[in-house]
C-alpha cells in the first residue's frame, strides 16, 4: 500500500489538489449545503413565497405529512412501483444483455441501439404516446390484444399500466449496463468453467452472475434514486387518479410545491423522502454485502 | 443443429422485443404527419390517411423550435464538456492523491447523488435570483458544473489506472498538470465518454430548472418547448410528436457514434467499483 | 474511426445550422404588421378612451405583456394601441397555460416582472399581491360591465371580467335526426334530457356503440360545480369560507350522474376517455361543455354537425341555471416602474372602451360579453353557444375565484365513486374534508351572496 503511493508531494501536486478540493467544497457548499439548509429550516415553517408567508410552525409540517392518508397511499404506491420496475429492469436487462452477448446473435450493436432508444427520449413525449396507446376505444393495446380495459382509469390496472410504460422506457439502460459488464468479464474464468465441463446454466449461475454483482448493485442503486423521484409519468398519464390510486410520493411534492405553493410542507416531504432514499440505498449495500 | 435452433429462437425473441420497443416511436413519427383530428379519430391507422407536414411547419412558425434546438445544443454541450472535465480532475485528485479528509469528501460526493431534486430546487431558485443570474445561461451552466455522479464514476475509473505510469512521469520531471492533461486524460477516455453521454442525456432532457430560470423566449430550451403544445383547453398532439421526433435525433446520433466508448467506459468504472 | 466521427459531426452540425437558418428566415416573415385604422375621436360608453391624449409625454417606452395562447388576438390589441401611440412598444410574451401560472408569480416576485399580464381568476390568490388597482373609477366600471361588484376588494378593483363562460349542451344533429328526434324534442328538464339520451343511445347487446350523453373526465367541472345552484344550494356556507360540497343538492346531482350511467345506461365510465373527445369522434350524441368547446369543435372536429341548447333544469324556475366563470382583463404589476404602469393602465382603458376588441375577445373565447351594451350585439348572437345563453344570462352565479382544490377534490370524489366503488356519501364527505384542509391558509371568500337574485 505504502509502496504504491508516492511519498513525496511535489509543489504542483499540492497546488492542483488545493485548487480542486477548494473548488469542489465551494461548489457543493453553495449549490447543495446552503440550499439544503434553507429548505430544512423552511420545512419547519408555513412558507408560501407568493403571499410572502413565512411563519414558524415547529414540527407541524412533519406531523401533517405522517398523519396524511395520501402520504401513506403514495408511499405504498412508490414502494410497489419501485420494487416492480426495478426487478423487471434488472431481470429483463440481464436476460436480454446475456442473449445479445452470447455468440449466436448477429447484429449486436443494432439491438443494443434499438433497446436504448426509449432511454434517450424525453419522458413527457413518451408518456403522451403511451396515454394514447392505453386509450380504451382507440388505443393500440386494446386493439392488438382484443381487450376492453380502461387501463388508466381502472384502479386495478392504472398503476400497472404506468409501471409497464416505465419498464419499457428504462430496461434499455440495464441492457447497456449489463452488456458493459459482460464484455469486461475475465475470459479465463469462463474458459476454465468450460474446460471443467460446466453447463451453460451453471456457468451463468455460478460464475457470470457473481461477477456481475457490482453492476447489479449499480443498476439497483441508480434505479432506487431515480424511481423514488419519479413524477412526470403520473403528471401526464393519470394525475394520480382514479381517485388517489396512482399517487407517487414525488408527485405530491411537485403538486404541493409548484401547484399549491406550500413550500414548507413540500420541503418537509422532501426530507422524509430523502431519508427513505438513503435508507434503501444503504440497505441494498448491506444486502449485497459490499462495503464502502 | 441444436445451436442453430437456439440461435433462431433467440433472434426471434430479440426481434420481437425490438418491435415492441420501436413501435411507439413508429407510431409517434407517423402521427407527426397526421392532422390532429386524425390522431384522435376513432378509426386508427398507423400510416397517415391524409399526409401533412403542417405540424413541422407550424411548430417552427409558432414556437421558433429550431432556435430552441440550437440553444439546447449549446447549453448541453457546454455543460457536458465542463462536467466531463471537472469530473475527471476531481476523480483524479480523489483517487490518486492522499490527503486528510479525502474519504470524507468522497463520501459527501456520494451522498449528493441521493438528494432529491425537490429539496434544493426552491432555495436554489431564490439564490439565482439574488445573484442576478435569472434569464441567463449562467444560471443553467454554473450550478451544473460539478456532478456527484460524474466524480464518483471517474474516481472509480481512474483508480484502475496503474500508478506506475504516473510515477514514471514524475521521475521524468513532469509536473501534475502535465500528468493530468497528457497522461490521465487520454487514458481515461472511455470513462469520460460514458460520463459525457450520461450528462448530455440528462441536460438535454432537463425540464424544470431551465423552465424556471429562463424567461426570454429566444433563450428558451427544447425540453421546455415541448410543453408549449399543452394549451389551456387542448394539446396540439401533432406538433408535440413532430417536435419530439426532432428532439431525440441529436441524442441518438451522439449515442450511436460513441456507443463503443460509452460501454467500455461504464464497464471500467462500474464493474470494478 | 476518427475520420468517421469527424465526418458525422460535420454532417450533424451542418444539418443543424441549415435548419436553424431556415428557422430564422421564416420567423422574420411574421413581423409584417397589418394596417390599423387610427381613431381620432374619443370612443366608449361610460369609460371613454381619448386617442389624442399622449402617453408617457410622447417619449419612447417599452413594456412587456404576458399571456398564454392566442398570440394573434393579443397582437391585434397591441397593434391597435401602438398605432395610436407609436412611441409605445409592447413586447408580447407567450407561455403555455400550465407553465404560465408557475412562472408568472415567480417572475412578479422578482425584479423584472412584466408591467401587464393576462389574468385568470382561478389563480387570483397567487397574483393579487402583485397587482396595482385599476385607475378607472369604480362607478364607470359598474356602469359599463356586469359582475364588477364581485371583484371589489376594499373599494378597489384590480381586474374585472370581459366575458362570462358557462356550460351548454352540444348535440350531434345527425344522430338527433337518426333517432327520429326534432327541434320539438329539445329537453327543458333533466327528466326529459334522460329520455332523449336513451333514444340517442345505441347498443349491441351489452356493448355500447353510441352514448346518448358522455360526461367522462369533466363531470366535476360541468355538472357537480354548478347544478347545485339549480337546487338552490350554494357551493359555500354563509360564512363564505366553508365548502358545502357534501350538501343534499350535491348528493342529488351525483346520484343523477350515477343513475344516468348505471340505471339508464346512456353512457359508460369506460366509453370514451373524455366526453369532449368522444363527441368529436362521433361516438357520443350529447355533451355538456363550456364555451371554449365551441372553438374546439370548429377547429379539431370540423366534420361534426352540431347544435346547441340551454342546460336543462330540475324544475321550471330554478334559483340559478349554472355556475359561470369570468375571462378576466389584464392586471397591472404594482412593482413595475411608474411610467410603465401608466402605459399599462392606459392600455387597459383602451381595451375596455373598444367595442370591436371586446367582441373579438368574447368570440374567440366563446364567452358572453360582460359589457352591457354588447349583450344583444348581432355578431355575438351569431354564435349559437352564446345565443342560447342570452335569455337567462342574469341567472348564472359566479362563486368567486375558487381555489383549485374545489375542482380537484370533486374530481377525485367522482373518480372514487365511478371507478373505485366508493359510495356517494363517503366520497363527498372526504372531498369536503380535503377542501377544508387545503383552504386552511386561503384568503378566499365566496361572492355567491352578490348574485343579483340571491335569496
Amino acid at each position: 500500500m505504502f509502496k504504491k503511493s508516492h511519498p513525496l508531494q511535489s509543489k504542483s501536486e499540492i497546488i492542483l489538489r488545493n485548487i480542486v478540493v477548494i473548488a469542489m467544497v465551494i461548489f457543493f457548499t453553495v449549490f447543495l449545503i446552503i440550499p439544503i439548509g434553507i429548505a430544512f429550516v423552511g420545512s419547519f415553517h408555513e412558507w408560501n413565497p407568493l403571499s410572502g408567508t413565512y411563519n414558524f410552525l415547529g414540527l407541524k409540517n412533519y406531523i401533517n405529512v405522517f398523519s396524511s392518508e395520501l402520504f401513506w397511499t403514495s408511499m405504498l404506491n412508490t414502494l410497489i412501483f419501485s420494487v416492480v420496475v426495478i426487478i423487471f429492469r434488472v431481470c429483463l436487462g440481464l436476460a436480454i444483455a446475456y442473449a445479445i452477448y452470447s455468440s449466436i446473435v448477429k447484429y449486436k450493436s443494432f439491438f443494443r441501439a434499438v433497446y436504448y432508444m426509449p432511454v434517450v427520449t424525453p419522458m413527457v413525449a413518451v408518456a403522451f404516446v403511451w396515454k394514447f396507446m392505453y386509450n380504451p376505444q382507440l388505443g393500440t393495446i386494446n386493439q392488438l390484444l382484443g381487450l376492453d380495459i380502461n387501463w388508466l382509469m381502472n384502479p386495478k390496472t392504472a398503476l400497472l399500466a404506468v409501471m409497464i410504460m416505465t419498464i419499457w422506457k428504462d430496461f434499455g439502460y440495464a441492457v447497456v449496463m449489463y452488456m458493459a459488464g459482460l464484455y469486461s468479464l475475465p475470459t479465463d474464468a469462463l474458459e476454465a468453467a468450460k474446460v471443467d465441463g460446466a453447463s451453460a446454466w451453471q456457468t451463468f449461475r455460478y460464475i457470470t452472475l457473481p461477477l456481475l454483482k457490482p453492476m447489479t448493485l449499480f443498476v439497483i442503486i441508480t434505479s432506487i434514486i431515480s424511481y423514488i423521484q419519479a413524477y412526470v409519468q403520473i403528471l401526464i398519464m393519470t394525475e394520480g387518479g382514479p381517485g388517489t390510486t396512482t399517487y407517487l410520493a414525488s408527485y405530491i411534492i411537485y403538486d404541493e410545491a409548484f401547484v399549491k405553493y406550500n413550500f414548507g410542507y413540500a420541503s418537509a416531504l422532501s426530507f422524509v423522502l430523502f431519508v427513505i432514499t438513503a435508507v434503501f440505498t444503504w440497505l441494498s449495500f448491506r444486502v449485497s454485502g459490499t462495503k464502502e | 443443429m441444436k445451436r442453430k435452433i437456439n440461435s433462431i429462437i433467440l433472434n426471434v425473441v430479440l426481434i420481437l422485443v425490438g418491435i415492441i420497443t420501436v413501435y411507439p416511436f413508429v407510431w409517434m413519427v407517423c402521427s407527426s404527419f397526421k392532422q390532429n383530428s386524425e390522431i384522435m379519430a376513432l378509426e386508427q391507422h398507423l400510416l397517415p390517411q391524409v399526409f401533412t407536414i403542417d405540424n413541422y411547419i407550424n411548430m417552427n412558425e409558432r414556437f421558433n423550435f429550431l432556435r430552441f434546438f440550437a440553444n439546447s445544443l449549446f447549453v448541453t454541450i457546454a455543460i457536458t464538456i465542463l462536467v466531463a472535465y471537472t469530473s475527471t480532475i476531481c476523480g483524479f485528485v480523489l483517487s490518486k492523491y492522499k490527503f486528510k479528509g479525502r474519504n470524507l469528501l468522497f463520501g459527501f460526493v456520494l451522498a449528493t447523488m441521493m438528494i432529491p431534486w425537490c429539496v434544493t430546487i426552491i432555495p436554489k431558485y431564490t439564490m439565482i435570483q439574488e445573484f442576478g443570474w435569472m434569464d441567463s445561461y449562467k444560471a443553467l451552466i454554473i450550478p451544473a458544473m460539478f456532478s456527484g455522479f460524474g466524480i464518483f464514476n471517474m474516481k472509480q475509473h481512474i483508480a484502475t489506472l496503474p500508478d506506475e505510469i504516473l510515477e514514471a512521469a514524475r521521475i521524468d520531471g513532469a509536473n501534475e498538470y502535465y500528468i493530468f492533461h497528457r497522461i490521465v486524460l487520454p487514458m481515461a477516455k472511455n470513462g469520460i465518454f460514458s460520463i459525457a453521454i450520461f450528462q448530455f442525456l440528462w441536460s438535454w432532457e432537463d425540464y424544470l430548472w431551465p423552465y424556471l430560470v429562463i424567461n426570454t423566449k429566444e433563450k428558451q430550451l427544447l425540453a421546455v418547448g415541448l410543453k408549449m403544445f399543452n394549451g389551456q383547453y387542448s394539446t396540439d398532439y401533432g406538433a408535440l410528436f413532430a417536435a419530439t421526433a426532432i428532439s431525440i435525433i441529436p441524442v441518438l446520433v451522439i449515442y450511436l457514434i460513441f456507443q463503443k466508448q460509452f460501454i467500455a467506459g461504464i464497464a471500467a468504472s462500474a464493474v470494478k467499483g | 474511426m476518427k475520420k468517421k466521427i469527424v465526418a458525422m459531426l460535420l454532417v450533424v452540425s451542418l444539418a443543424v445550422s441549415g435548419l436553424v437558418g431556415c428557422g430564422s428566415s421564416t420567423t422574420t416573415g411574421t413581423a409584417g404588421k397589418t394596417n390599423v385604422e387610427v381613431p381620432t375621436e374619443p370612443f366608449g360608453d361610460t369609460i371613454k378612451y381619448d386617442p389624442v391624449v399622449e402617453i408617457n409625454d410622447g417619449k419612447d417606452i417599452t413594456i412587456e405583456l404576458w399571456e398564454w395562447g392566442s398570440d394573434d388576438l393579443f397582437q391585434q390589441v397591441i397593434d391597435g394601441y401602438t398605432a395610436i401611440h407609436p412611441n409605445v412598444t409592447i413586447k408580447l410574451v407567450n407561455n403555455p397555460w400550465e407553465d404560465y401560472w408557475t412562472k408568472l408569480p415567480l417572475s412578479l416576485n422578482g425584479q423584472n416582472g412584466p408591467a401587464i399580464f393576462n389574468v385568470h381568476n382561478s389563480y387570483h390568490e397567487n397574483l393579487i399581491n402583485y397587482m396595482a388597482p385599476l385607475e378607472i373609477p369604480l362607478e364607470d366600471l359598474q356602469a359599463d360591465f356586469t359582475g364588477v361588484d364581485a371583484h371589489v376588494i376594499d373599494g378597489e378593483v384590480y381586474y374585472i371580467d370581459y366575458g362570462m363562460m358557462t356550460g351548454t349542451v352540444y348535440y350531434n344533429k345527425e344522430m338527433w335526426a337518426a333517432a327520429g328526434l326534432t327541434e320539438e324534442d329539445i329537453p327543458k328538464t333533466w327528466d326529459e334530457m334522460r329520455e332523449v339520451a336513451k333514444k340517442l343511445t345505441i347498443k349491441d347487446g351489452d356493448r355500447l356503440i353510441q352514448a346518448g350523453l358522455n360526461f367522462n373526465d369533466d363531470f366535476h367541472q360541468n355538472y357537480l360545480l354548478g347544478l347545485n345552484y339549480q337546487l338552490g344550494t350554494n357551493l359555500f356556507l354563509e360564512d363564505g369560507r366553508t365548502p358545502n360540497v357534501n350538501s343534499e343538492a350535491m348528493k342529488q346531482v351525483m346520484q343523477m350522474l350515477v343513475d344516468m350511467y348505471e340505471v339508464d345506461g346512456i353512457g359508460s365510465k369506460d366509453f370514451g376517455e373524455k366526453g369532449a373527445d368522444s363527441f368529436g369522434q362521433g361516438q357520443s350524441a350529447m355533451v355538456i361543455q363550456w364555451g371554449h368547446y365551441y372553438n374546439t369543435l370548429q377547429t379539431t372536429w370540423s366534420n361534426i354537425d352540431f347544435g346547441v341548447f340551454e342546460i336543462p333544469t330540475f324544475d321550471e324556475n330554478p334559483y340559478a341555471y349554472n355556475r359561470y366563470n369570468g375571462e378576466s382583463t389584464f392586471g397591472v404589476n404594482k412593482n413595475a416602474p411608474a411610467d410603465q404602469q401608466a402605459v399599462a393602465q392606459d392600455f387597459i382603458k383602451y381595451f375596455l372602451a373598444n367595442d370591436e376588441i371586446q367582441i373579438e375577445f368574447n368570440l374567440a373565447m366563446s364567452t358572453f360579453p360582460a359589457k352591457k351594451s354588447l349583450a344583444d350585439n348581432e355578431k355575438i348572437l351569431e354564435n349559437p353557444s352564446l345565443a342560447v345563453l342570452a335569455e337567462h344570462i342574469d341567472r348564472y352565479i359566479w362563486p368567486g375565484s375558487m381555489p383549485s382544490t374545489m375542482e380537484t377534490s370533486l374530481k377525485k370524489a367522482g373518480q372514487d365513486i365511478f371507478y373505485n366503488g366508493v359510495d356517494i356519501d363517503t366520497a363527498l364527505n372526504e372531498a369536503q374534508e380535503n377542501i377544508i384542509r387545503d383552504m386552511e391558509n386561503s384568503t378566499f371568500t365566496s361572492v355567491e351572496n352578490l348574485y343579483a337574485h340571491a335569496e
